[in-house]
């Protein structure tokens, strides 16, 4: 990082904070400091619940995603706009008229205190479980490629962000990500443009988005059906809908964003304007991971984008010097080959493009053989069976090729994709914690301005806990990943009560609160005993949640003794 | 003890467009079906 990157960083960082805190001056009783008075437009909800969804890793790993598998990812948010429609429809007007902080507040209006509580604390195990990893997981990428250390990022990012998510409340967490998604976008469009603009003079874009095309990274839409396949277009659809109706249905965090709103109508806007924008801008990301797929036909990617495990491989003797030179050669011959097939394309002759983009293919696979066993090395060297580099990718590309005042750019991006879904998950943790368990269960008549300070000091606390548990995040090691799973298994539940308290007027609130159980062990046994891609856990556990919660009502009416004995 | 909470200035307030609800959810779904429409001939169209 230059000094232009620096200023830019430090200058994006405190104008967001700034910024934040200025709109927030007035958030003096719970009801501004949680629901912003219910006086937000439509187009900051929108923005919030985007810049809250678009977290730092995700913005790092989906461009090296793409460059690894292609733009098929894209086709995991196809039933995003679906499960908003429905969501408009459904639990926009009723959160709205049921006049609650948060959406478990509602299942006790509708079920019982039991079941409330159960849900509430679901979402503080799931939420808790993820914060400290979506604190440190853009740290140590930072770290590995920058040199940082990853406790002094993960202490700026969760401490800029406690400061302003305690003094301001929900409305500063709301307009800090309204600057943060305009950061994020700057970043992303300009990354794209330069990493056009990076490709060598005779390849165009046109080549560039036939090069692709030709290695197989053009498959945004796959339409054969296969269950064990995590991103096809009918997993999309139907998984996806499914995980984004649990997501923005269910989970406080994207809930509290359209409570906000200063009717359902501008509810209902802020999440439409998601289910259009949402689809675009996740291709956009993948398109930029693409496009630097085809920036490395030309320019030698490293064996391994992770430096510190390449640093090691490169110590490591004759096994790494096998496969480094196969490396160089087969990308040599990629390169070449590449450069026949434009050559042939530009020529028009049939036979001769149908010769060339054979040797391509043939030449694209053989260096991606070769650079699998790179990996194999790093893992065999790491002793560790899933290493992989993708989160790598991209920022390698970053710091190694952008200009001055760019990488400055992206690096606030990543900063600002981290903080506005933090910022959001420690409000939405605190509410949940003041609201549905502190009021509830502990103190039920206190003065408004006490709720308030508990709230601060509920997200002050969350805040410590996110960065203590990030502190710990390098001796956590291959746990990130089974966090990060095990956190994908309470939606299914939560949206399966959301689906019985909308839609199912019969059902009790014993019904709801085995119905729960029943459909969390249904999600843990199917996760454990099969292989179905996680997309489906979320249909699984919802469909067993309904199944037990209608069964079990109907026999408490039947046997009203016996069931609730 | 209940925490007060403003009621939404209208519970039934029309889009800004197309004059119901249910149009916009409908042409939010044509919007989707196009895009994915438009994504598969992109691949078709670059993928030899």
């Amino acid at each position: 990082m230059r000094p232009l990157d620096w200023s830019i960083l430090i200058g994006s960082l405190v104008l967001v904070v700034v910024y934040g805190l200025w709109r927030s001056r007035d958030s003096g009783t719970v009801n501004k400091y949680l629901l912003a008075g219910k006086t937000m437009p439509w187009y900051a909800m929108a923005l919030s619940i985007m810049a809250t969804q678009a977290s730092a890793i995700t913005f790092i790993s989906t461009t090296g995603q793409s460059y690894v598998d292609g733009m098929r990812f894209v086709q995991f948010y196809f039933g995003l706009p679906l499960a908003m429609v429905i969501l408009c429809a459904t639990a926009v007007p009723i959160f709205h008229r049921a006049n609650v902080y948060t959406a478990y507040e509602y299942l006790e209006q509708r079920f019982d205190a039991k079941t409330r509580a159960l849900v509430s604390v679901i979402f503080l195990i799931q939420r808790g479980l993820a914060i400290g990893v979506a604190l440190y997981a853009p740290a140590i990428v930072l770290t590995v490629l920058l040199g940082w250390p990853d406790r002094l990022t993960t202490i700026v990012m969760g401490g800029l962000v406690v400061l302003y998510t305690t003094i301001g409340g929900i409305k500063a967490v709301t307009w800090t990500d309204v600057q943060q998604m305009v950061v994020m976008m700057t970043g992303l469009v300009a990354a794209l443009v330069t990493a056009v603009w990076l490709l060598p003079a005779e390849v165009s874009f046109l080549d560039a988005v036939r090069l692709a095309g030709a290695s197989g990274k053009l498959n945004p839409v796959v339409t054969r059906l296969d269950w064990n396949d995590r991103y096809n277009l009918w997993s999309g659809l139907l998984g996806g809908m499914f995980l984004a109706l649990a997501y923005f249905g269910c989970d406080q965090s994207q809930v509290q964003r359209y409570l906000t709103g200063r009717s359902i109508a501008q509810s209902r806007l802020s999440l439409l304007f998601n289910a259009a924008a949402k689809v675009p801008m996740q291709f956009l990301i993948l398109f930029i991971g693409t496009i630097v797929f085809v920036f490395y036909i030309f320019e030698k990617p490293p064996l391994v984008f992770q430096p510190v495990e390449l640093a090691r491989l490169e110590n490591s003797g004759a096994a790494y010097r096998q496969v480094a030179e196969r490396y160089e050669a087969a990308f040599e011959e990629r390169r070449e080959a590449a450069r026949g097939l434009l050559e042939a394309r530009r020529k028009g002759e049939a036979s001769r493009v149908a010769q060339s983009l054979e040797r391509y293919r043939e030449a694209d696979r053989d260096f991606e053989a070769a650079r699998q066993e790179g990996l194999r090395l790093a893992r065999e060297e790491r002793n560790q069976p899933g290493f992989n580099d993708t989160n790598y990718i991209f920022l390698g590309f970053v710091t190694r090729y952008l200009p001055a005042g760019l990488v400055g750019l992206v690096m606030a991006a990543i900063f600002a994709a981290a903080m506005s879904s933090i910022s959001a998950e420690i409000n939405s943790l605190a509410t949940v914690s003041v609201i549905d368990i502190y009021q509830r269960h502990f103190r039920r008549q206190a003065p408004d301005a006490h709720y308030l300070k508990a709230a601060r000091l509920a997200t002050i606390f969350w805040g410590a806990y996110a960065v203590i548990t990030a502190e710990f995040g390098s001796s956590l090691g291959a746990l990130i990943e089974a966090v990060n799973i095990l956190g994908s298994y309470f939606y299914g539940g939560l949206l399966g009560v959301f689906v019985l308290a909308f839609y199912f007027k019969q059902v009790t609130g014993n019904g709801a609160f085995y119905g729960v159980l029943a459909g969390e062990a249904a999600i843990f046994l199917v996760a454990h005993l099969t292989g179905i891609s996680f997309l489906w856990y979320n249909v699984v556990g919802c469909l067993v949640v309904i199944a037990v919660g209608v069964g079990l009502s109907r026999l408490e009416r039947a046997f009203p003794a016996r069931v609730t004995a | 003890m209940r925490l007060p909470v403003k009621e939404p200035a209208s519970c039934e307030e029309p889009p800004p467009f197309l004059g119901s609800w249910g149009r916009v959810y409908g042409a939010v779904l044509l919007y989707l079906a196009s895009l994915i429409a438009l994504f598969y001939l992109f691949g078709k169209l670059f993928t030899p």
